[in-house]
């Protein structure tokens, strides 16, 4: 399905969710995070999504990005229904079209940059030779060429977080999913990490960015805003 | 999509290699797990070679031998030895003993040649002798049938003790002199060699029948008739046709000779054949008891093992959950885990062998014991130990493969 954001453009969608609820059980409390989302986010799209810790919308990044299930409602990521998909096939939609960039970086500390970076191209199956090839292409482009054997803790917190990128970004994927990505680092290196998100953009990939910083989510051409569980605005493209 | 077997054996190994000192700590109960499975088995293979080579030293497989029961009680009564009268009797009863050998040995007197004297044992034999014990003379000959019949004044001389009298001389046609008994020297035995088995220097040196090598034989009636008419007949050995038959002759003889004593035990009666079978359940006991201690040893080296990754698990959450966000299905995970385990134990278990190897040269060169390790012995160490890993690793994968992702990540 096409949908028009104004008379000129039309957009693929590449997310969609329908009524998405998702419950914890706490105990014997039962905790709903997610009280019927209704989202679309077309491909190309830089979306950020906002709100406040304890507003479901680390829930809602997790079932965006395949790590967690939604108790109901569907969600169809590029045109697959995925919420009724079972665990190994979700691990595909993961390697194949999700990239994750997380606060924390969360590199594996004893492989180096290049071994981290082919970690999704290992799990899709590549060759050792097309790994490396790829592998030193996309840490290239995002500018650490000289820090191939370099381990994770030999790195600053922004070349770190590039790495993360270079490792998200390497399949290819559909969406690229940063949980608040320049949490950790200062202010200089934070703007070069959303310099390289917003140049993804450019280049046509799809960015979503969970933060609570506006400066951050003011970087978005949209921001949608959850609240209890709930989407309050810019839940529909434009 | 899934990774390969290949792939997990290159992760596993990287992990290994990183994390250097505790897999090395982990599989120290592997190896010695392995290395006492091996040295048991190769040691009792050794002992059962050893006890096969002095049975078939000792006369092989088909011999009988009636000694005097030691667990008789004497008080009641009886006497453990033969007259020549029961012995013809006996030998009446056993037509299809192949030999028939009844024996007494005199205590150790000096024999006499000319100014040299030697003490060694006399022993009053049949020609069978050669038959029952498997042994033949070197030169000469051995007593026949006229000189039991005749009661001649003959005399067989072990080795040692013709080397002792006659050095390098030729002792036959020889008169020796023992308890003024002028005997003619008829013939030499073949010196008797079996290598000595962990007794040391403690009998007959390297030689562990040696003694036999310092007798000398003559005529048993000869014996009975002239040099000692007090001694009786204290021990018969026979030979059956072959091992099996062996046993019924055994039953037989033992039969014939409980009649003959008018039902008192005192006399055993073995067959080599049955102490062989004996043996090697003794031999097969011992070695289920010892390789069941090692197995049990292997069990708590994979439980150790088991311990140590699942702290690994626990410790590397984070790595889990980032490997599932980039794609690992579970059984990604599992294999990975799972094959570390497999390759420390199985690493384990070439170690054990190896060091196997390096302490059964020590017990066989300290202890002067047979060792016998076999390719076999090796494969079933092998599996053993990648047995284990298969075993306790399942746990711990099974553990990291099931992680939830998102708690995953949330670890610190």
């Amino acid at each position: 399905m096409a949908l028009w954001i104004n008379e000129w453009k039309i957009m693929t969608e590449i997310i969609r969710t329908a009524n998405l609820v998702k419950d914890y059980s706490l105990g014997k409390v039962k905790v709903r995070a997610l009280n019927g989302v209704d989202l679309t986010i077309g491909e190309g799209e830089f979306v950020a999504i906002m709100g406040p810790s304890g507003s479901g919308k680390s829930t809602l990044m997790h079932i965006i990005g395949c790590l967690d299930t939604p108790t109901s409602g569907e969600y169809h990521l590029d045109g697959v229904l995925v919420s009724e998909m079972e665990k190994n096939q979700l691990a595909m939609v993961r390697n194949r079209k999700i990239g994750f960039v997380f606060q924390s970086f969360n590199l594996l500390p004893h492989l180096n940059v290049l071994k981290n970076v082919e970690l999704p191209l290992m799990y899709a199956g590549a060759g050792q030779k097309e790994r490396n090839l790829k592998a030193r292409q996309i840490i290239d482009s995002v500018g650490l060429s000289e820090r191939l054997r370099h381990k994770p803790a030999e790195l600053s917190g922004g070349q770190r977080q590039r790495v993360a990128i270079a490792r998200a970004i390497v399949n290819d994927p559909a969406i690229l999913l940063a949980d608040e990505p320049t949490g950790n680092l200062d202010s200089q290196a934070g703007g070069d990490i959303l310099e390289i998100f917003s140049r993804l953009h450019s280049e046509g990939n799809t960015v979503i960015i969970v933060t609570h910083d506006k400066a951050v989510a003011n970087r978005a051409g949209r921001i949608i805003r959850i609240m209890d569980g709930r989407i309050e605005n810019g839940d529909i493209a434009g | 999509m899934a990774i390969s077997l290949a792939e997990s054996l290159s992760v596993g190994l990287a992990d290994i290699l990183t994390r250097k000192v505790r897999s090395a700590v982990t599989v120290i109960g592997i190896i010695l797990g392995v290395m006492s499975i091996m040295v048991v088995l190769a040691i009792v293979n050794g002992m059962n070679k050893s006890t096969l080579e002095w049975m078939g030293e000792r006369g092989g497989l088909s011999k009988i031998e009636v000694h005097q029961n030691w667990a008789y009680d004497f008080s009641k009564g009886g006497d453990a030895s033969f007259d020549l009268r029961e012995i013809n009797y006996i030998r009446q009863q056993v037509p299809e003993a192949a030999a028939f050998n009844p024996q007494t040995q005199l205590n150790p007197r000096e024999m006499q040649y000319g100014e040299l004297g030697y003490t060694c044992s006399l022993l009053g034999v049949f020609p069978d002798m050669v038959k029952v014990e498997d042994w033949p003379v070197k030169t000469g000959r051995f007593i026949n049938q006229l000189d039991i019949d005749n009661h001649n004044n003959v005399v067989v001389l072990g080795s040692t003790t013709a080397t002792e009298l006659f050095s390098s001389r030729s002792p036959l046609g020889q008169y020796v002199t023992y308890t003024g008994n002028r005997l003619l020297v008829v013939g030499v035995m073949e010196p008797k060699f079996l290598q000595n088995q962990g007794g040391g220097e403690s009998f007959g040196g390297e030689n562990a029948l040696e003694y036999m090598n310092q007798r000398a034989f003559v005529p048993l009636s000869t014996l009975l008739s002239k040099i000692d008419p007090n001694q009786r007949i204290n021990s018969l050995s026979l030979q059956a046709a072959d091992p099996e038959s062996a046993k019924q002759l055994r039953r037989k003889v033992e039969d014939i000779v409980l009649d003959l004593k008018r039902g008192k035990r005192l006399f055993m009666v073995d067959s080599a054949q049955e102490q062989m079978e004996q043996m090697k359940r003794n031999s097969q006991i011992f070695s289920t008891i010892f390789v069941l201690i090692a197995v049990i040893s292997l069990l708590v080296g994979g439980i150790v093992i088991m311990n140590i990754m699942l702290a690994s698990v626990k410790e590397r959450t984070r790595e889990i959950g980032v490997r599932i966000a980039v794609g690992a299905r579970r059984r990604d995970v599992f294999l990975q885990f799972l094959v570390q385990t497999v390759l420390i134990t199985g690493l384990g278990g070439v170690l054990g062998i190896i060091l196997g190897y390096g302490v059964l040269g020590g017990v066989g060169k300290y202890l002067k014991l047979q060792v016998i390790a076999s390719a076999q012995m090796i494969w079933v160490a092998l599996l053993v130990s990648v047995g284990v890993g298969l075993l306790f690793g399942t746990l711990p994968a099974l553990r990291a493969s099931t992680l939830d992702p998102v708690e995953a990540l949330r670890e610190e």
